[in-house]
Order: C-alpha cells, then structure tokens, then sequence
C-alpha cells in the first residue's frame, strides 16, 4: 500500500484482511483433519508449524493488515464505529480461532511425534559395571559373626600353624590318639600342625583375656583328608566358648538353638545327643530339623528329618585347668561346626571341592 | 558296629521294637544309622563313640539297654563242661613284654572235631556280617561280638615246642598271616611265638601256619590283653584293620579274659567236642587297679541344670555296672567297672547320669549376659573392603593354603624372600608348601576360568600367607590382600565390552576399596618386580610411606608358565599392615563464598616425566589463589613424537575475599605455565 493509492475504506480494508488471511491459511487447514494431519511426518510437522507461525504473525500481528485497519477506526463516522468494531472483532475473533485450532492440533501432533520417537525400551539393561560377588563362606562366616555379636559374644582369630600344646595338649587330646597322627594331621618340616580345629583359638583366647569369657572363632583349619566331592584337606570351622561362673548345659541347649533359629529360621527345632570329644564333659551332638523338608524327610536330611551340625558341650577341666581356671569355680560349654557343611547344606552342593575351585560361574550365584 | 536285635533280647528281655530301641539308643550316645532286615532278625548299625569299647559288643549294647529299660541283664548261663588236666602240665606261656602284654591266658580244648557250625550260630554270625569258617573259629567270633573279648584258637599241635612265648618281633622277621599276606616285621611290634617262630600278631590276626584246619584235634585258646598303643602302631604300620585290633587299640576290658576264654571253651565243647584243661595258664604281670571317683550329686545340677533323685543317680550307676558305697551324703564314691576305660573322673559320672537322664529333660535358655558383644579390630573395614571390590566387580576367591612351590613372585615386605614353609606330609600332589604369596592359588584360579572359556576374570582374596619359622619359632602369618584382573571391562547384562581391562582399572579398585574403608589414600610409585613387566609395575606405599606391596601387569615370562595369551594385572599387599596405616581424617571445612576462574593448560613434555611429579611441581609453586589441580587428560601418538606426550591440567583460581578479576588469573596462570615449561623442559600445545 502506497500513500498515492486512494485509501480503502476502513471496512473494505477488513475484508481484504480477510480474505488474504484465508488464502494463506488454506494450505494449513490440512492439519485440522486427523487423517491429513497423521501423513505429515515429524520434520514436514516442525517446518509446517514455523510457516504457520509466520502466517499468523502476518495476519494477525502487530504490523498485519488487520490492526492497520483497526486504527483506521478514527475515518469511520462515528454512529457507525460500532457497527465497525462488531465486524473487526467478529473477523478477529473468527480468524484467532482457526489460528489456534491449527496450531494446537500441530503442535499436538508433534509432541505425539517427538514423544513415540523418543520413546525408550525399558526392559533394555540397567547401565552400571559387573558386580563381584562375596565368597558363600564369607556370607555365612559374616551371618555366624552377627549372630554371635548380638549374643554379646567376642570374635576371636589366632594363628593357623599352631604347637602341639594349642592344638592337642590343651585340648585335652592324648598323647596316642589318632588325631594327633601324620595320617590325619599335616605337620610342617619344623613339626609344627596346621590347626585341626579352631578350638587352639580357645586357649589362646582364654589365655588372653582371662574369664569369663564368651567368644567364637571362625576360621580354617587343616585335615589331611583326599580331596572328593565331601572332603576337603582345608575347610572352615566356627567354634564357641563361653566360660563363667554357674554356666550349666542349659545355657548350651539355648545358645545353640538360639543361634540355629536365628540361621535357619524360627521354626528351626534343635537335639542334642550324647557323644564324646576329648575337649568337653560331657559332650553331646547337636542336629536341627531339617530347613527344607521342616522333619519330614527329605533328600538332604537323608529322610530322618534331621541335620548333624556339630559336636558341643561342657569344657573338660582338663583344658580349664590348662590355662589356669578353676573348674570348680567356673564352668562352661564349647561348641563347633563346619561353615563349609553349612554351605553345603544351605545352597545343596553337591560337590564341595567347588568352593575352592574359584570357577566365576560357580562365584556369581551368591550375593 | 552291627547288632543283631534277636541277640540283644536274649541278653536283655528287652520290650522296645528294634525301632524304639533305635531312637532311645541314639539319645544316650549310641547312634544308630540304620536298621536292617535280616532274615527273621532286625540289624541295628550302630556308630559307637572311640571312648567306649565296651559297647562293641552285644553285652556292652545290652548293658546300656537294661538302664534305659529298667531292667536285668541277662548273661548266658556257665554250662559245665568235660574236664581233665592241667594246662601247666601241657604247655607253657612266657611274656617278655609285660608293657606290651600286661595279661595273657592259655587253655586248651583237646579231641575236638572240626565241622561246620550249627543254623543258629551261622544264622547269627551272618546277620552281624560275618563270614563263618569252622566251629572253632565261629565260636571265637561269636564270643568277640558277645562279650566284645578277641579270641584267639591255635592248632596246638603246630605250636612248636606246644608253648607260647609273648615277644617283639625279631628284626626282619617274616610272618604269613591269615588273610594269606606275607608279612616283614620289626622289632617294635608284639607277636605270639613258639619255640621257633612268631605264629600271630598280637591282637591283630593269627598267622596261616597254626591256623584250624579239618585235620585239628586240639586247639590253644588265647585270651589276653594288649597294650592299645602298641597294637594301634603295629596295624597302621601294616594297614591292617581287624576285629579284634578294633577292640585291643581302643582298650578291652584286662578283668574279663578268662570269663571270655571260659565261655569259648563251653562252647567248643559242647558245638565241638572235646575236653577241657580243668584250668588256664594265667599270666597277669601288671594286675588291673580299679578306679574310685569321688563324686559329689550337687554337681549334676551345677553343670546339666538337671535335677535327678540322688537314688536314680545310683540307679543309673549301677546299672552301668559302677560300685558305689552310696549312703545319703553330699559326696561318695564310685568304683569304675574295667570295661570303662573312659571314665576317670567326676564330670564322666555327671555325663553318664544326664544322658541316661535324657539330654532332651535339659531347660533350654541364654545365659544371663554381662558382656557387650565385639567384631575384630577390623573387620568392618574388612567388610567394607570386600564390598567395594565386589562393587568394582571382582568375584571373592578362596584358594587352598598349599601350593606347589613358586619362586618368581615377589613377596610383600613383610615376608622373608627366601624362606618358605614346607609340609612333611602333603596330601595332593606337589602341593608341599604353605603359601608366602596368595598369586599362585589366584593365577591357577584364573587358569581353571580360562580353561572353561571364561576370558574375562576378575577376582580377589584374603587370606594368611606364611613366612618360615628360625629358632624353633613359628612362622609368622600376615594376611595379605590380593588381585587379579584380566580380560574385557564387563558391563551387568551386557555380552560385550567396550574396553579391556588395565593396570588403571585394578589401580582404581584398590583406591576404592581404601577410600571405603576410610584409610588415607595410597600412594603408587614406579618400580621393578620379578613377576611384573618393566614399564607396568608400581609399588604401593601407604601415606606414610611405608611399602606394602605391588601392582602392575603380569610379567611374560610368568604368564607364559601360566599359558596365559592375554594381559593380566596382578596386586599383592599386606593388609594387616594396610588396615593399622593411617586413616582419613575428616575435618568440614566452608564452603567458598566467591566464584572460581577454571584455566586449561597442556604441556608437551617427556613421556617419562609422571603426573605425580607434575601435579607436585604444581602444588609446590606455591601460586596465590590456585586452589586445585586435576588431570584433564593425557594424549600421545599422531603428531606427536614418541617419546613425549601431552598432558593436560584443569587449574582452579580462586580467592576467599573477592571475586578475581580477569587479569589477575591471568597474570597467575600465566607465571604458573612458565615455571613448569620451565622445570619440565616443555612446550607449551
């Protein structure tokens, strides 16, 4: 529009607005119609939505030919001025409709575009590094501890190449018994025994902290067995001592069954049977219903509804006496048991030797 | 141990059903593991404690029957028997070994015929196992599992000189015995001789030479008793185990030889025939002195909780065949029978009366508790240790503390490089000596993986290694902290990796696993290992100083002995020398409250100039306001010459008063970047 050209009327000037909107708009109705509107794919959408936003800005901007024609209220007679300002709205408010019709149902169909592009596949793998796993004797070595912590009883560890005197005198074990042979015991060069049970850690620990005392040692210990799918030359033990004053068979019963109902569950039902050990007197062993079956019977408990633990009892005064402590004033129990049986138990190996093996495939099915 | 339940009745009219009779046998101490048909007779199996050879035997069972039971027992009645003669006046018997043979006694059963043993006495035998011979040999057999005695019948007339002389054998001395071995004997072990020869193994097995034959008229029955330890030496010397060597090395019964001997002879001659000598050459050098225990009732209480009825407690006792002056007083005594060899003092009684009491009659409770409960020193960080390695992927292994000998690992600092620890008698082969390095074990872990076509390994242990003992002293055990890491960088669920490991990954484990535990960081310096390659190989120092141990990768030559065709990086270090170092203090210092100016810097400079130095030479300027240095970034290869590379550092200025201005970073970076071109030798990229 030049100045020379003669000035439309204000009314004519809103009806060419008009129409020249709805020229440039006609390629855009498209967009209304769900079916047009599902063949623009994500690229034609975004640059069909920035020429819409063009087209808008034209007709209905601060510079379009509509607000020119709404200043040019002032050359309409005033009697008509209403009538002038129903029709720019009428056509303003017609137009800002469709407008907004077509760019919500674009803007609409983009993000719907966007958001099944980006749309991810949950069930692909969490990102992080392998984990390692803690060796299964190490998971129950650390339950055993908590157990025996909250009981109010001491860990103890000590060496693993013992004297004569830790592994057997103390122990109450004779000069001639089996045990004490080549056969059963490895020996170093310089006759020292590879401990045979973690019951040296008793005296060693006796000798250290005096009574009473409460404490339990886990550890390896050394039996010169041929490695088989039940046997092992090295395996792990846990042994408990508690000495004090008035301490009673009792106190063993419940200890015991405390400890295996807090293993094992609490329905776990703990028996004790007479039997013999050197070190105790009296001496009994102790089984537990079996976990599995709950004493019906079954393949691991060999369908007698129990599971052989270990071997506990009284501490012999033998071995009282030999680091110092009266019998008659104190007593106490000891208790012992094979963590590797455990274990075997527990997660039902069927071939020991594997907990040695190392085999990754074997490692990574605990914890 | 078998036992034939038939048996069992007749010694004890017992009420249980063999069933009943196994639980309430397993609950005073005699297991039983099965109980088996047999024909019309239930077989009881029963695991009898080494402390009671009393009970190996139908007697020793019953005894311990009737108590449970409340009842007699019932021994066969002494049948009489056709006698004439002396055996003094036949034979003679001389024991040169009074330690070895403390008794022994000699009778003689002659005109006796050889045959097959009568249904009832095949059918017993067989059900207990046994394999019957000849009437002669099946009544010693039946008597040894009847009253658990070992007998012995020698064709007298095969006797050289018809005497028995108890010696040592002489040194070399040859023996076949009745399993048909030929036998070397020495001079420490007992034999029964002739005049001549040695013609058994003292309570072990007879020799082949006297043995009854059909042709046997008169037999020599030997019942005796032999010293445990020597017997026990001489059968595993031998690698013989015998009925009879099962009872002598675990302790018979010394009192009860000739009431054996005189139920034998009743019955050969009434199964066999014959006459009897009116009596036996008893030998007895070292006559049994019976036990007396002092035993005080209150104590049964004081250490089962148990309350028993002083007069049950008799019961039991004597039941058992204890003799005891019981009147109602706190203390009395008990007279041990012969055949407990286990008992000698108070608490043995105690147990006799709470197991025939019944373990399952004891309360069950805690003791009252007035000790707090504690963890070792450091096992929490131990825990924490462990899991961040397994955080950081590396599996926990536990290998066997016994290995074959290796020579080309470096050992940690606390070990003596030399020195090792060796087993007199190793069980698997070649496995002869206690470890001074955990590598070994690990490394043939890692092979066992590879082996089973797992490439990509990373595992960790803790464990004791051994140093070796001087002056009669042990050796000492330091635990040592060990890993191995070889193959891809594996992501959880992935199937392949973007990366290998490397020296860097097992470096950042172990930094880790120290931050965890809350432990001053580690500090890693170049060196040489003879198991680690030159060029990959650290040596790990504590903050103070202190060595502990090495890193690096797996040198070519030990990998090469390994069949190994990829890198591995190994670390060893002694971690109870580890755990005592100093720990992260932690100390809140405030927040900055002006902003920092960041400036990058990559120097080009010789490949053998390391960060440390660098980061030091940084920190050690002294620079105003230059807060921190990190690495960025290293780069090496395409334009740049091989033997440099560039480095770049991210510097951080910052000022606690006021925010700095442009220039003044500026002009600090800019003297900071000259004085390390300077030190350096380097260019600036």
């Amino acid at each position: 529009m030049t100045e020379n050209q003669p000035a439309l009327t204000p009314e004519r000037q809103v009806e060419a607005a008009r129409k020249a909107f709805d020229e440039d708009i006609e390629r855009f109705v498209r967009f209304c119609d769900p079916a047009q509107l599902a063949q623009a794919d994500l690229e034609t959408a975004v640059a069909e939505e920035r020429a819409f936003a063009e087209v808008r800005a034209r007709h209905l901007g601060k510079k379009s030919e509509l607000a020119a024609a709404k200043k040019s209220i002032g050359r309409v007679a005033a009697d008509m001025r209403p009538a002038f300002g129903q029709l720019v709205r009428s056509h303003e408010e017609a137009m800002v409709q469709q407008v907004e019709l077509i760019e919500a149902s674009l803007k609409e169909h983009i993000e719907a575009q966007r958001t099944a592009r980006e749309s991810i596949d949950v069930t692909m793998p969490g990102r992080r590094p392998r984990s390692g796993h803690r060796h299964p004797i190490t998971l129950l070595r650390e339950r055993i501890e908590d157990i025996f912590v909250a009981l109010g009883y001491a860990i103890e560890d000590d060496r693993e190449i013992e004297t004569d005197f830790y592994n057997f005198d103390a122990l109450n074990i004779p000069d001639h018994h089996p045990a004490r042979a080549s056969q059963d015991t490895f020996y170093t060069t310089e006759g020292f025994a590879l401990r045979t049970q973690t019951s040296t850690v008793q005296i060693h620990a006796m000798q250290r902290r005096g009574v009473p005392v409460r404490m339990i040692a886990p550890g390896r210990v050394f039996r010169r067995d041929t490695p088989d799918p039940t046997h092992n030359p090295m395996f792990f033990q846990v042994e408990g001592l508690c000495v004090d004053r008035g301490i009673t068979m009792a106190h063993l019963k419940g200890t015991v069954a405390e400890f295996l109902r807090r293993m094992f569950g609490p329905d776990t039902v703990t028996r004790f049977r007479p039997s013999y050990f050197p070190f105790t007197e009296p001496s009994a062993e102790f089984d537990f219903s079996c976990f599995k079956c709950k004493g019906s019977g079954c393949r691991i408990c060999k369908n007698s509804g129990w599971i052989e633990l270990g071997g506990s009892g009284m501490v012999h005064p033998n071995v009282l006496r030999a680091v110092g402590v009266d019998p008659q004033v104190y007593s106490g129990f000891a208790f012992g048991l094979g963590i590797d049986r455990m274990c075997a138990l527990m997660y039902e190996l069927d071939d020991i030797r594997l907990l040695f093996e190392n085999d990754v495939r074997f490692l990574e099915q605990f914890e | 141990m078998l036992i034939s339940y038939n048996w069992l009745r007749e010694l004890t009219n017992t009420s249980l059903s063999p069933q009943k009779l196994r639980d309430r046998l397993t609950m005073v101490g005699l297991a039983i593991d099965a109980v088996e048909m047999h024909a019309d007779d239930s077989v009881l199996d029963v695991e009898v404690p080494s402390n009671r050879p009393d009970c190996l035997s139908h007697v020793g069972i019953a005894r311990e029957v009737t108590v449970i039971e409340r009842k007699e027992l019932v021994l066969p009645e002494p049948r009489s028997v056709k006698m004439a003669g002396r055996s003094a006046d036949l034979t003679s018997v001389e024991i040169k070994d009074p330690d070895l043979c403390p008794r022994y006694a000699a009778r003689l059963v002659r005109g006796v015929k050889i045959g097959p043993s009568p249904d009832w006495l095949v059918k017993r035998l067989e059900a207990i196992g046994q394999r019957p011979i000849n009437n002669v040999a099946d009544i010693t057999n039946y008597v040894l599992h009847e009253v658990g005695q070992p007998l012995h019948a020698f064709d007298f007339h095969r006797l050289s000189g018809r005497r028995i002389v108890v010696r040592r054998a002489a040194h070399g001395e040859k023996l076949r015995t009745l399993d048909g071995l030929d036998r070397e004997l020495s001079e420490d072990m007992l034999v029964i001789a002739d005049a001549e020869k040695a013609v058994a193994l003292a309570g072990i097995m007879g020799g082949e030479d006297s043995e009854i034959s059909d042709r046997t008229t008169d037999v020599l029955i030997e019942s005796a008793y032999f010293d445990p330890n020597s017997v026990r030496r001489t059968a595993r010397r031998l690698g013989m185990d015998t009925e009879a060597s099962r009872r002598f090395e675990r302790g018979a019964d010394r009192e009860h030889v000739l009431r054996a001997q005189a139920r034998c002879v009743e019955l050969i001659c009434e199964l066999a025939g014959g006459v009897a000598t009116e009596d036996a050459i008893d030998v007895y050098p070292q006559p049994f002195v019976s036990r007396v225990v002092e035993f005080r009732p209150e104590r049964v209480k004081g250490l089962t909780s148990l309350n028993v009825k002083t007069d049950e407690m008799v019961r039991i006792l004597t039941g058992l065949g204890f003799k005891s002056d019981y009147f109602p007083l706190e203390k009395f005594t008990a007279e041990v029978p012969s055949w407990r060899i286990d008992v000698d003092q108070e608490e043995d009684l105690v147990e006799e009366i709470a197991r025939h009491s019944g373990y399952d009659q004891i309360a069950s409770e805690l003791p009252p508790s007035n000790i707090p409960g504690e963890y070792q020193p450091t096992e929490m960080k131990q825990r924490s240790l462990r899991r961040a390695l397994n955080a950081c992927g590396y599996d926990e292994a536990i290998t066997f503390s016994f290995i074959t000998r290796e020579e080309q690992f470096e050992l940690i600092p606390a070990l003596n490089a030399e020195a090792q620890t060796e087993l007199k008698n190793p069980i698997i082969e070649g496995a002869t000596w206690m470890r001074s390095s955990l590598l070994p074990g690990l490394l043939n872990s890692l092979r066992h993986n590879l082996n089973h076509g797992i490439r990509d390994v990373r595992l960790f242990e803790i464990g004791r290694v051994f140093g070796v003992s001087s002056d009669g002293e042990l050796p000492e055990e330091p635990l040592a902290l060990t890993m191995i890491a070889t193959g891809a960088a594996v992501e959880e669920n992935k199937a392949q990796a973007d990366r290998e490991l490397d020296f860097f990954d097992v470096k950042g484990a172990l930094e880790a696993a120290v931050d965890w535990m809350n432990l001053s960081p580690l500090v890693f310096a170049g060196t040489t290992a003879k198991h680690l390659r030159a060029g990959q190989a650290a040596v790990i120092k504590r903050a103070d100083g202190v060595a502990i141990g090495t890193l690096g990768r797996l040198a070519e030559a030990v990998a090469s002995a390994y069949k190994f065709r990829q890198p591995v990086y190994v670390m060893e270090l002694d971690l109870g020398s580890l755990l005592s170092g100093p720990e992260r203090g932690i100390q809140y210092s405030p927040l900055p409250r002006y902003p920092s100016v960041m400036r990058d810097i990559s120097l080009l400079l010789n490949r053998t100039v390391a960060l440390d130095e660098i980061l030091s030479a940084v920190r050690n300027q002294g620079v105003a306001d230059c807060r921190n240095v990190m690495l960025v970034g290293t780069f090496a290869g395409a334009n740049i010459p091989p033997d440099k590379r560039s480095v770049t550092l991210r510097l951080e200025y910052r000022s606690d008063e006021r925010t700095l201005r442009d220039e003044e970073v500026e002009e600090r970076h800019s003297q900071l970047t000259s004085s390390l071109l300077q030190t350096f030798g380097a260019e600036q990229r």
